[in-house]
């Protein structure tokens, strides 16, 4: 195990940047959703003109700080400042009034209106006369606040369905600065929540162009990505976050990716808290190969063999298509291209019901929407994927789906008053274990793990690794596509990595040689 | 790292071909509605001639078009929204029949004249409005909201004249469905200055632009700060007013307010006409200017149909195999979901 150790990285923010006057402050923001606290004390300051990097990884608490800062969320507590005084919106709207604007990753527009009714959605009353809008004049103004961002050449007339992602973007920009200028006479702050993943090299140098002219007048901005090289190059000033905190900030000329990746990734667990011991070797059957595996436009170029008694993990940020490689392996989404054999034998599957008669089954991310039917018993639930073994002359008794329950129940040690009781009224963590228990009475042997341990506490993630080595020791094959990349690389007996839908790297994970996070890291972004 | 990033860069080509490809779609299916109509019409040219292509029939048709113009203008906007109106039959004939017997009539002694066509109106307009706020307050699906004041319109009706229908004797009424203007019937030209004032609301006022959003995402409007609520009730309300226009115009034209002759066999028509037109059930799509294409291409079709004789249960089953036609080339496909 190569731990790595990072605290000693920090760099303190440095002394220039002071002289510029504070916009906005954050700080000790702590956020909680239910059991999960996303923000642990949480802090950013941010300087007239600075244009401020925000890296980390999945989960690390970008989106959150975000979100709470655009209103759109409530810090559960903390305080936040803007131009000095105490800032409190209670929604977007509030944020805009005074000087923060988002563009958000899902795009904002109305897609059905013109980019100048997008531009003033919400304001044709400064266009209105008896409440007639005056077209012409919000259309002359459109033009003009699209060529305040260098966006001079979009047509305000024009549906915004009939434009490309990075045109909608500008637009979205256009927007926000617009409003927040019409809404306060002081600098803005405007946020950009991963804005070049849908664009072109091209468009992306467009895009910081128009960064740098927002910054030189005096405004700040806050770009979040997942890019590395693009967070280098624009910005001024880097936050480091992992695990829902600030780990530091440094002036972007003395940053360098590997820098960053090292501040980002989180903390190592000991090999025993994966079980590392009961890792084996895999067998030589090969389960499960794809073979240059494409999804049109989400990844293409995949190859990969699974084999029995192996843990492959699966690594890579939201949006370098692991995801969607999943729900093609399982059956739920066709692939354009590319070939997958099952024990050598070629299929092709037209419904993950297809995946599941040649024994592949999923476990998915989203557990309470995709996993479980909350309003059905647990012996229900489980036998909803092995009716087909319990049946006898197409008909399925009550007694052998209570038999079944009762088994695993026992066997996954599913804490309940019995087999009858609803889904709903069990813990997160003995929903996964149903969850389980469902796939494992489908008798698959080619099991996709998506997150199996998001939203559970440490005891039943302890007893779902003990399952899953469990289960691979019985002969079992698994895609990991753990919740952690730390999780992800312990549990694994070898991991590849994904990023922008290409493959970019392979590792081998022997218990005594598992790869480092900040190389796994440094291939994912 | 260079091969890589030539790759990585054919998956963002790959992503936008795909976006064009859908936006070409949708071009296409912006224009199919006109083009359904203009074939449709050289066809029955073709089959009927002179019977079909005459201005006495185009005057036939523009006749018979105007109520279901009305019904339709004012479900457009409630399909815009992604909701659906089903008391349509109800409100018709409920506005039909307080038409009746608040005017000159042969059931009681009422004579109000003008007043008592706005009050006709302005019952449907209240009841538009009611179904507006019970959908968005206490959260109820429009269609059974809807459905239920389907049933208490009707009764009302019925109540409002004992279940004899009254007929209507006021002079100026009784005159208006012999009246015309250019060679159009005077019912028509109302029908077009409700279309007129339709378009305007959609066309140049922040409600029209509120009613696309509403329909593509009710969030966007959160984050503006428009109530969603109230776009809702008004659209709703704008709805009762127009089905009411119609059914006050139903009821001169029979010369009757009765319920269960004007307020019968409109609702599917007009759900048909809006869908045909190109208005898309899940909102956000389509206006206007679509179910005016919409209505006429159902109208030519029946009016076609019938200059050829065509059996009428025949036609009724052909209704329904539009609707569903126009309907499955709209859906959203792809989606993985398949929409309750």
């Amino acid at each position: 195990m190569s731990g790595q150790t990072v605290g000693a990285n920090c760099v303190r923010p440095n002394t220039i940047q002071n002289e510029r006057k504070l916009i906005f402050s954050a700080k000790d923001i702590h956020k909680h959703y239910g059991a999960t606290h996303a923000l642990k004390g949480a802090g950013i300051d941010i300087r007239e003109g600075e244009i401020i990097g925000l890296v980390g990884e999945n989960g690390a608490g970008k989106s959150t700080l975000l979100k709470i800062i655009i209103g759109a969320e409530e810090p559960s507590s903390g305080s936040l400042t803007m131009h000095g005084k105490l800032y409190s919106p209670r929604n977007p709207m509030d944020a805009n009034r005074a000087g923060v604007g988002m563009v958000f990753q899902e795009q904002s527009l109305i897609v059905s209106l013109t980019v100048g009714q997008n531009l003033f959605f919400g304001h044709e009353r400064e266009f209105s006369k008896f409440r007639v809008i005056n077209w012409k004049k919000l259309y002359k103004e459109a033009a003009s606040a699209l060529a305040d961002v260098g966006a001079g050449g979009i047509n305000p007339r024009k549906k915004v369905s009939d434009l490309n992602f990075a045109t909608r973007q500008m637009i979205e920009i256009a927007k926000v600065i617009n409003v927040t200028k019409g809404a306060s006479g002081e600098k803005c702050l405007i946020l950009l929540d991963e804005p070049t993943s849908v664009l072109s090299e091209h468009e992306t140098r467009n895009l910081f162009e128009q960064m740098k002219k927002i910054a030189a007048k005096g405004h700040a901005v806050v770009f979040v990505s997942h890019r590395l090289d693009e967070v280098l190059e624009i910005t001024d000033r880097v936050y480091v976050y992992k695990d829902g905190e600030g780990v530091g900030d440094l002036l972007t000329p003395e940053a360098t990716e590997s820098k960053l990746y090292e501040m980002m990734v989180g903390r190592t667990a000991s090999g025993e808290y994966y079980q590392v011991n009961r890792q084996r070797e895999a067998q030589e059957e090969i389960m499960l190969e794809v073979k240059d595996l494409g999804l049109s436009g989400v990844f293409k170029h995949v190859s990969f063999q699974l084999r029995r008694g192996e843990i492959l993990g699966v690594c890579g940020v939201v949006g370098s298509g692991k995801e969607e490689l999943c729900e093609v392996i399982c059956g739920d989404e066709k692939p354009t291209s590319g070939e997958m054999y099952i024990k050598g034998k070629k299929v092709v599957f037209s419904s993950p019901a297809h995946g599941l008669r040649e024994k592949v089954i999923m476990i998915p991310k989203e557990r309470l929407a995709q996993g479980i039917i909350r309003t059905l018993s647990i012996e229900d639930n489980i036998a909803i994927s092995s009716l087909k073994i319990l049946s006898r002359n197409k008909f399925v008794t009550v007694k052998s789906v209570r038999k079944q329950a009762l088994e695993w129940i026992s066997r996954l040690r599913i804490k309940t008053r019995g087999p009858r009781e609803l889904l709903m009224r069990l813990s997160g963590g003995n929903q996964q274990k149903v969850v389980f228990s469902r796939a494992l009475a489908s008798k698959c042997d080619i099991l996709v793990l998506n997150h199996p341990t998001r939203g559970v506490d440490v005891g039943a993630k302890e007893e779902i690794y003990t399952l899953i080595r469990g289960m691979v020791t019985e002969g079992k094959a698994v895609i990991l596509l753990g919740d952690t990349l730390d999780e992800c690389i312990g549990m694994s007996s070898r991991v590849i990595v994904m990023k922008d839908g290409l493959v970019t790297g392979e590792f081998a994970a022997p218990p005594d040689g598992k790869p480092g996070q900040v190389d796994v890291v440094s291939l994912m972004m | 790292m260079a091969r890589e990033a030539r790759a990585s860069m054919s998956i963002t080509e790959e992503f936008a071909a795909k976006i064009r490809k859908d936006n070409q779609k949708d071009k296409i299916i912006r224009f199919a509605p006109i083009i359904v109509l203009a074939v449709m019409s050289l066809v029955f040219s073709a089959i009927n001639g002179r019977n079909f292509a005459s201005v006495s029939n185009f005057t036939t048709i523009l006749n018979q078009l105007a109520i279901p113009l009305l019904v339709a203008l004012g479900l457009t906007f409630v399909i815009m929204i992604g909701s659906i109106d089903l008391s349509i039959n109800g409100t018709v004939g409920m506005s039909a029949a307080f038409l009746g017997v608040l005017v000159m009539n042969s059931r009681n002694g009422m004579d109000l004249g003008l007043a008592g066509v706005l009050l006709a109106v302005l019952a449907s307009v209240a009841v538009g409005m009611l179904i507006g706020l019970i959908h968005v307050h206490l959260k109820i699906p429009s269609f059974m909201v809807s459905f239920a004041f389907m049933f208490i319109c009707r009764g009302l009706g019925l109540l409002s004249y004992q279940g004899r229908p009254p007929r209507i004797l006021d002079p100026v009424l009784t005159e208006i469905p012999r009246m015309s203007f250019l060679g159009m019937p005077a019912i028509t030209w109302v029908a077009l200055s409700v279309l007129l004032l339709c378009i305007f609301i959609q066309e140049y006022t922040a409600f029209g632009r509120y009613i696309y959003a509403v329909g593509t995402d009710e969030t966007i409007l959160h984050s503006v700060g428009v109530s969603v609520k109230r776009v809702k009730v008004m659209v709703f309300t704008l709805a009762g007013f127009c089905f009411g226009i119609a059914g006050v115009l139903g009821g001169i034209r029979l010369g009757q307010g009765d319920v269960t002759v004007v307020g019968t066999g409109l609702m599917f028509p007009a759900q048909a006409a809006v869908v045909v037109g190109g208005t898309a059930l899940s909102g956000g799509k389509g206006g206007v200017i679509n179910t005016v294409v919409g209505v006429f291409i159902m109208t030519v079709l029946f009016n076609g149909l019938v200059i050829m004789r065509v059996n009428p249960y025949i036609r009724t089953g052909v209704e329904g195999l539009i609707i569903l036609a126009a309907v499955t080339l709209t859906v959203a496909r792809g989606a993985k979901v398949i929409s309750k």
